[in-house]
This record gives C-alpha cells, sequence and structure tokens, in this order.
C-alpha cells in the first residue's frame, strides 16, 4: 500500500506544481505561440519595459504591505486581547469575515463606501483598497496568531505583572517575544493574500489604484500572453522566494 | 520587524510621489486610441493623463455611477448617454472651447441621441456582425447561419446582454431595442437554443482564437474582427448580416463629478483633430466619426466596404437606442436565464 | 521592574499638562493616552488594559464588517432606481424574486459544482495527506511541497490552466501533434473546466486539515488492528477514515465555501457560459445596477453559509472533537 500511495503522491505533486512549471518554462519561449521555437528573453524585456504594468505592480506593493502593517498590529493585539478576555460577537464577527465569500465581502464594502461618500468628499483609491484588505485579513491574523498563543503558558506573564511590571509591559516584554514566529507567520499571510485579492480590489478599487491582479484579469480576458508567463513567473518565484526566506527566519 | 516595515513602506509611497503636472484621467474601451495619442497630448499640453481601459459600457458606467469616481472623460456607446445625463452624471459641453466639432461627419453634427451634441461628442462608431474563417462552407450570411449544427462547439457570440438579445431579435424579424415581452422572450429562446452549438460568449479575447483557427464563426465588434483579419488576411471574412445589425457610436462625455472640464474639453478636442482621429483609425481600425479624418486615411482602409459600408448595407443598420427601465430589468433577467440555461 | 513601577505614579502626573501643551501632535497625544491608561490600570489593570488591546480591532471590524453588513442588509429592502441606485419605498420584493425559480437554478447549480469539487478534493487530498502523514522526517518538505502553490496567485494558476486547455494550448497541442487526436479537444468553456479550476485552486484547504488529524492518529490502533488481522486496506476503510471524521468535516467547510461563492473561476474556465452564485452578486452591483437585489443575494448566500457552520459546529460537539478556530 505505501508503494501506492508513493506512486500516488508523485501524481498528485504533478498535478500541483506542473501547470506553473510548464508556464514558467513557456515564459522563456521564443514564439508567442505554443510551439517552442527556442529560449529567448524578449517577454521578459517587454515586461520590463511595460509601464502600466510596472505601476500596477509598485501599486500591488504599497497596498500589500500597508494592509500587512496593519492587520498585523491591529489582529496582534487582538489575538492577545481575546486570548485574555472572550468576547463573544468580536469572536463571532472575525469568525464571519472570516467565512464570508470574497464577493459578498467586496460588494458590501463598495456599498459602505459609497454610502459615506455622500458624506465626505473622498474618491475611491489607493486607501480604500488598503482599508479594505487590513479588515478582510485582521481575522487571519488573529487566528494565526491566537493558535500561537494558546501554546503559550500564561503563568510566564502573570509572574512579571506579580513583580510589578503594568499589563502593557509584561505583554511587550514576556508575551510579544514568545509570539513573534506566530505575528511573523501572520504577517506573511497577509502580505499573500492582499497581494494576490482581485476580486474585493476590483470592487473598491479607484482611478488610481490598479493592481497587478487587476492587471493580470484583464490581460488574461483579451487572450494568451507571452508577457503574462513572465509576470506569472516573476511572481511565483518572487512569492516562492519570499517564503521560502521566510521558512530560514523561523528557523534561525 | 515592524519599524524595517514603515521604513519599507514609507519609501514606497516618496518613491512614487505625485507628479507635479496637471493631471486628467481617461477611462476609454481597450483597443480604442492610437498609442501615441496620449503621450503627444501629454507633451503638447504639459499635462500628465492617467489612461484606463474597460472592456463593456456597463463596466464603466458601475465604476462612474457613484459621482465621485475620480474620472473625468469617459466613453458610453450612444444608447448611454441619454441615462447617464438623466441620472446626472455628465457636464454639458461647452461649444466655444470646442471649435473641432466642425471636424465630425454631417451625420454626427445631430445625432439622433444628442442632436444639439450638448453631452457627447461622438467619437469612433461601429457594427456588429459576423466574423469567420473562409474554409467554412457555407459561408454564413445572416445570424440565423450561426445557429447551424457544424458550427458546434467552434462558434462564439458576445458577452454582451444587448448584443445577443439584439441578434436573436433581428433572426426573428424585430428591432434589436425591442421592448415587448413577446419578442423578448422569443429571443430568449433562441439564444437559449444557440447554447448547444455556441463555445462560449467571448468579447476581446475572439480576435486571438480567430487567428488561431480555434473558431469558425463569431459574433464580433467590426473593430475586433478588423483586428483579426488583418492579422490572417487570407482566412477571415467579415460580414454585416442580411436580417440587418445594430450600429454604435462611441462617445466622448466629460462626467460631471469632474474638476478639470477646461483640460477635459482641450483633451476631446485634441482628439477631433483630423490628424489624431485619422491616427486612432488607422491604428485600432476603427471607423471615425470625424468627416476630416477621412481623406487622411490610406486608400485601402478608406474605401474599404468594411470600415465604411455603401448606403445599401447600411440601410440594414440599426442604432441601438435606450431601453426605459422596465424593458431593461426585464433583459437584464433573459439574459441570466440565457446564461444559467 | 519594581522600581519602574515606583516611578510610574510621577510619570502619570506629568502627562496631563504635556498633553495640554502638545495636545496636536498625535504620537505624544497617543504616548500620553497610553500612559494615562497604564495609570489607571494600576487598581484593576486587566480589564482596562484588554479593552485597550482589542479596542483597535473593535473599531475596525464595526466600521469595516458590520457596518457594511447592516448597510447591505438595508439595501436588500429598498427599491432599485430607475437607472440604478436605491430608492424607498421599502420592500420585500427582492427576498421574493429569490423564490423564483431562475435563481434557484443558479443556486442549486453552485451547490452542486462546489459539493462536486468538495468531493474531488476530499478523493484527491486523502491519499496525499495520509502520505505526508506516513512520510516520517520529510512530513514537513512534504507539506510545504503542498502548501507552496497556495502561496502563488490564484489568478496565475487558474490563467496557467487557460495556457494549458486551450485549443490552441499545451495538450492540445502535444496530442495532435503526436497524432493523438486530429482535432482539438474542447477542454475549456465547460462545466468540468471549472470543477477543475475549483479543484486545483483549493486542493491545499483539504489536505491540511486531513493531515493534521491523521498524523495525531495513534498508530498502536493501526498496529492492533494487524494483529488482529485486518489488511492494511481493511483497517485504513474501518479505523482509519471513521477517525477522520473532524479533519473531513473541516477540509469539507474551508473548500465548499469558497466554491461555492466562486466568481472567478466560472468566468475564465467557464467562458461565460455557466454562472454560479457568485457571478450572479457581482452582475447586479456591476452590469445590472440593481444594488437591492443584489444585496438580497448576498445576504441568503452568508445564510446558507451560516448555517452550514453551525450545523458543522452541532457536529463537531457531538463528537467533542477539536479546538475552536478563535
Amino acid at each position: 500500500m505505501n508503494r501506492a500511495l508513493g506512486l500516488y503522491a508523485i501524481a498528485a505533486y504533478s498535478f500541483l506544481h506542473l501547470p506553473l512549471l510548464v508556464l514558467s518554462v513557456f515564459s522563456f519561449n521564443a514564439s508567442r505561440f505554443t510551439r517552442w521555437e527556442g529560449w529567448s528573453l524578449k517577454w521578459y524585456s517587454a515586461m520590463a519595459a511595460d509601464a502600466a504594468l510596472m505601476e500596477a505592480a509598485a501599486n500591488s506593493v504599497i497596498i500589500a504591505l500597508a494592509a500587512t502593517v496593519g492587520a498585523t498590529l491591529v489582529g496582534t493585539l487582538c489575538a492577545y486581547g481575546l486570548w485574555k478576555r472572550r468576547v463573544a460577537w468580536l469572536t463571532g464577527s472575525l469568525y464571519l469575515s472570516l467565512v464570508s465569500p470574497e464577493i459578498v465581502t467586496g460588494v458590501a464594502l463598495l456599498a459602505f463606501y459609497q454610502w459615506a461618500f455622500r458624506f465626505l468628499d473622498v474618491q475611491l483609491g489607493m486607501h480604500t483598497v488598503v482599508l479594505a484588505h487590513v479588515s478582510f485579513s485582521l481575522a487571519y491574523v488573529v487566528v494565526v496568531v491566537l493558535s500561537r498563543l494558546r501554546t503559550l503558558d500564561p503563568v510566564l506573564e502573570e509572574a512579571a505583572m506579580d513583580l510589578g511590571a503594568t499589563p502593557w509591559w509584561a505583554f511587550y516584554r514576556v508575551t510579544l517575544p514568545q509570539l513573534l514566529p506566530g505575528v511573523a507567520a501572520a504577517a506573511l499571510l497577509v502580505f499573500t493574500i492582499s497581494f494576490d485579492d482581485y476580486v474585493i480590489t476590483s470592487l473598491v478599487a479607484g482611478v488610481d489604484s490598479e493592481t497587478l491582479p487587476m492587471l493580470i484579469y484583464s490581460t488574461a480576458r483579451r487572450g494568451a500572453s507571452p508577457v503574462l508567463n513572465a509576470i506569472s513567473t516573476v511572481l511565483v518565484v518572487g512569492l516562492g522566494g519570499l517564503i521560502l526566506f521566510a521558512e530560514r527566519l523561523r528557523e534561525a | 520587524m515592524k519599524r524595517r516595515a514603515f521604513l519599507a513602506l514609507g519609501a514606497a509611497t516618496t518613491a512614487c510621489t505625485r507628479d507635479p503636472r496637471p493631471r486628467l484621467n481617461v477611462f476609454n474601451w481597450s483597443d480604442y486610441i492610437a498609442p501615441e495619442v496620449i503621450p503627444n497630448f501629454e507633451r503638447e499640453f504639459g499635462v500628465k493623463v492617467r489612461y484606463g481601459v474597460y472592456e463593456v459600457t456597463e463596466e464603466m458606467v458601475a465604476r462612474i455611477w457613484s459621482g465621485n469616481s475620480g474620472w473625468d472623460v469617459v466613453f458610453p456607446s450612444n444608447a448611454f448617454v441619454e441615462p447617464l445625463r438623466e441620472a446626472g452624471l455628465l457636464a454639458p459641453l461647452d461649444h466655444a472651447r470646442l471649435p473641432g466639432l466642425r471636424n465630425l461627419e454631417p451625420t454626427f453634427q445631430s445625432p439622433q441621441w444628442d442632436p444639439a451634441l450638448a453631452w457627447c461628442v461622438p467619437y469612433m462608431w461601429g457594427a456588429t456582425g459576423i466574423v469567420y474563417q473562409r474554409s467554412l462552407h457555407p459561408a454564413p450570411r445572416a445570424w440565423r447561419d450561426l445557429w447551424a449544427a457544424p458550427l458546434a462547439g467552434r462558434m462564439t457570440m458576445l458577452d454582451d446582454p444587448a448584443e445577443v438579445l439584439g441578434a436573436c431579435l433581428k433572426k426573428l424579424g424585430f428591432s434589436v431595442n425591442a421592448t415587448s415581452p413577446d419578442e423578448l422572450s422569443a429571443a430568449r429562446q433562441e439564444a437559449v437554443r444557440q447554447k448547444t452549438v455556441l463555445r462560449a460568449y467571448l468579447n476581446a479575447e475572439v480576435r486571438d482564437q480567430l487567428i488561431a483557427g480555434d473558431l469558425l464563426a463569431a459574433q464580433a465588434w467590426r473593430l475586433t474582427a478588423q483586428q483579426a483579419i488583418d492579422a490572417a488576411p487570407e482566412r477571415l471574412e467579415f460580414i454585416f448580416p442580411e436580417e440587418g445589425f445594430p450600429i454604435y457610436a462611441d462617445c466622448a462625455c466629460i462626467l460631471k463629478e469632474s474638476k478639470r472640464r477646461e483640460l477635459a474639453h482641450e483633451f476631446l478636442n485634441y482628439l477631433l483633430r483630423p490628424e489624431v482621429a485619422a491616427s486612432t483609425a488607422v491604428a485600432m481600425k476603427t471607423s471615425t466619426c470625424n468627416g476630416t479624418a477621412r481623406p487622411l486615411l490610406p486608400a485601402a482602409v478608406r474605401d474599404s466596404p468594411i470600415y465604411y459600408p455603401p448606403a445599401e448595407v447600411l440601410a440594414r443598420g440599426e442604432w441601438f437606442t435606450p431601453v426605459p427601465a422596465a424593458a431593461q430589468r426585464l433583459r437584464d433577467r433573459l439574459w441570466t436565464e440565457i446564461k444559467s440555461a | 521592574m519594581k522600581s519602574r513601577s515606583n516611578r510610574r505614579p510621577k510619570n502619570a502626573a506629568q502627562t496631563a499638562p504635556s498633553r495640554s501643551r502638545l495636545g496636536n501632535g498625535f504620537a505624544l497625544l497617543s504616548r500620553a493616552r497610553q500612559q494615562a491608561v497604564l495609570s489607571v490600570a494600576k487598581p484593576a489593570p486587566l480589564a482596562a488594559s484588554v479593552t485597550a488591546f482589542l479596542s483597535p480591532a473593535v473599531v475596525l471590524q464595526l466600521l469595516l464588517f458590520v457596518a457594511p453588513m447592516l448597510i447591505i442588509a438595508g439595501y436588500s429592502v429598498l427599491s432599485r432606481g430607475a437607472y440604478g441606485g436605491v430608492e424607498s419605498p421599502w420592500t420585500i420584493e427582492n427576498y421574493q424574486r429569490l423564490l423564483d425559480p431562475l435563481y434557484g437554478v443558479i443556486l442549486l447549480r453552485s451547490v452542486w459544482l462546489a459539493a462536486v469539487s468538495t468531493l474531488l478534493c476530499l478523493v484527491l487530498g486523502f491519499p496525499l495527506a495520509l502520505f505526508i502523514a506516513r512520510s516520517g522526517r520529510r512530513k514537513n518538505f512534504y507539506l510545504q511541497l503542498v502548501i507552496m502553490p497556495f502561496w502563488t496567485s490564484f489568478l496565475i494558476r487558474t490563467y496557467a490552466w487557460l495556457f494549458l486547455l486551450r485549443d490552441t494550448g499545451l495538450l492540445n497541442t502535444v496530442l495532435q501533434a503526436t497524432g493523438m487526436i486530429s482535432e482539438p479537444l474542447p477542454l475549456l468553456y465547460n462545466d468540468g473546466a471549472v470543477v477543475l479550476g475549483l479543484v486545483y485552486g483549493y486542493l491545499p484547504f483539504m489536505v491540511l486539515p486531513l493531515y493534521a488529524t491523521l498524523e495525531r492518529l495513534d498508530p498502536s490502533l493501526l498496529e492492533a488492528a494487524a494483529d488482529l488481522g485486518a489488511t492494511p486496506w481493511v483497517a485504513l476503510w474501518r479505523i482509519v477514515l471513521p477517525l477522520c471524521r473532524p479533519g473531513i468535516l473541516a477540509g469539507a467547510i474551508l473548500v465548499f465555501i469558497p466554491c461555492l461563492g466562486a466568481y472567478l473561476t466560472p468566468d475564465l474556465m467557464g467562458g461565460g457560459k455557466t454562472i454560479m452564485i457568485g457571478n450572479l452578486v457581482q452582475n447586479q452591483f456591476t452590469t445590472a445596477r440593481d444594488w437591492p437585489f443584489g444585496s438580497a443575494i448576498s445576504l441568503a448566500l452568508m445564510a446558507l453559509v451560516m448555517l452550514l457552520l453551525m450545523g458543522a459546529a452541532r457536529r463537531k460537539g457531538l463528537e467533542g472533537e477539536g479546538e475552536p478556530l478563535l
């Protein structure tokens, strides 16, 4: 049975990885069609020369970084608070936001922004996208950090407070250092989710906030594009590298 | 780690600090402007243009609906000009700032949807027809030929309710702008029946699939068809269907929310220049509404019966007009029924 | 530590004047406020500071989740304006429209496609999870190998399949070149392609919880079964599978819910020929501009998801297994 399992695993891993691998190989194809005509880097230079693409990539990075900082900060504090005291409605609402279909979250945020804009002179843009991303990734941070907190011994912190530390000081000096791997994992998760999001972003984006996924989507809808193969490869390698780097950090 | 993230964020934001030049935000159809037009306009007027694209008018309308989208100039199809104006989204045009308006063809100087050109400047016009592989026998002549069994799995329709219902209505001999529930539901039945041979509902993507030979025939906008044909002229052909076909004109409008109306007028007027209109018409293979641009076009384009069909063909065309709210709602529903059938 | 706490009252005394002097400096203000909280917190340290820890999340959650949902709920009982937007009067018509068989069919189709995808994920994911759980020291590596594609963009993973499956895509090109087929196979633009996209997209969500339960499985149970003469297959069927139920349930929920609301996959892989409930919601908010009806569908979808979760939670509670997520 183990041999069968091993064979199956090879097939399953091929299923998971081959599509992306093939796509990456073909990003080096000289032809714009699926016939192999030799190696070439021309789609990569076309990619680098595309100003709209570079701007979308920059937007995506800025949004993902801002959302990561915001959601990780608020989410970590929240997880710690929930560890100390159960707040049923907050837990419930976070849980709900975690499971609500993306499209529903997106249209709800859009409706909320449009409603709020009746009273404020604001437009959809980077800020609305960042707020949306912080909002939908908050629950992920809380879940990840809370699961780490559950492995900690509250006694340490109590001891610190018995010795006169304030709750903030105890959190900062005793609990937070032990939490850091969880916080880092949460931050990484937020970054990738935010960087990848299309459904919600496309609904709440404004004039100046076209992101990479939005660009990829509209390009993909217009047909096959070898430049898109190149972008995909860069993203797969880039994000993959980020994960490996993060793993290293955690092991070190 | 947090501090480092903050620093990176700060660096990233300062790296892309705002351009000091005045800005204009233009939202247009994809593939609808020659690549050099925007850079030339930016250079000549010392401004920065943010140029965004959409694939169907509804997509654009959904964005600007709130009245604070940030866009200045948009290009709705003629049938959407009146609803947008009714909804208070458009700014009136100042003809003193648009001397180029007299470059328009006479028919577009007072079109039926905006006779005084008080709200819009006709930009490019087009029609919907059938593009097909010449190897296909018999060659399609009419919409009804798109129901033929040999096309199964090799034929696409546009992903646009007005177009699909329009073709079905024409097939049945009705107006593309039909509002009567009977006519519309008959059209729905045709569309549902067609799904057995339909490959997919696709817009711009048909171009690649036609060139690659995946498709035998497709309902397509004239300009998409032309782009495909020019890539494979020996294989592809376009026809205006016998039963009649929709015609539309995409018009430049300035949004009421725009805080840069003067610059927006400059841009509209710039687009009306004969050489600018001609360059887009050539590069994007569109049919321009600009009469003074016509002589500047290469003869092959100027005299092409597909770019500028003769009067007897045009007589079969029917302009899309705005649909009353009740009929629109019925159409939305029928479209959902067609899609989920 | 001791000395620090002794110094604190003095600090607190200083905050009041410093705050009024530099009242507009946000950083100072917040620091002062923090110190004020700390000094007040002394008599009941936990209560006040826990509130402070929670408050940013509370504000965010109220503003960007609860309020939007309430607005959607409000819109769902209003009428559509002539050209879009929302208008009075109040009405329950939008909910009545949900009963229309047309939308019922779309909902059923979504549930069906999501269920098929979930089942396929389970069938494909279970042996993989079993393999990982039994792979000893290299467990982590194999696990990472499952998670890796999940980190890369969902859109790109879908696009990769478009690349493989189109008529002129790699699969058809290779099959034609080798002479196995003469005409390209219609691999895209059908329900099968949609399910494939969903399974590919969400398989890791199934493998992870399955692996977690399999890993905790006591190996002595299997040894006992073997001693009693059970073949590995019988042991798998009679012992491992039943014990995996919490993992299966968790994985099924994690896969089923996003599949139910899927919107990109049917759009790209289905060629606009089928619509799922996610597309219906999106259409109402964009092309159809019927926000009230879109809101009603959204709420109905949320209700469905919640019912599902509550059902699952009850099952889980009965079996007394698993710890809460939050």
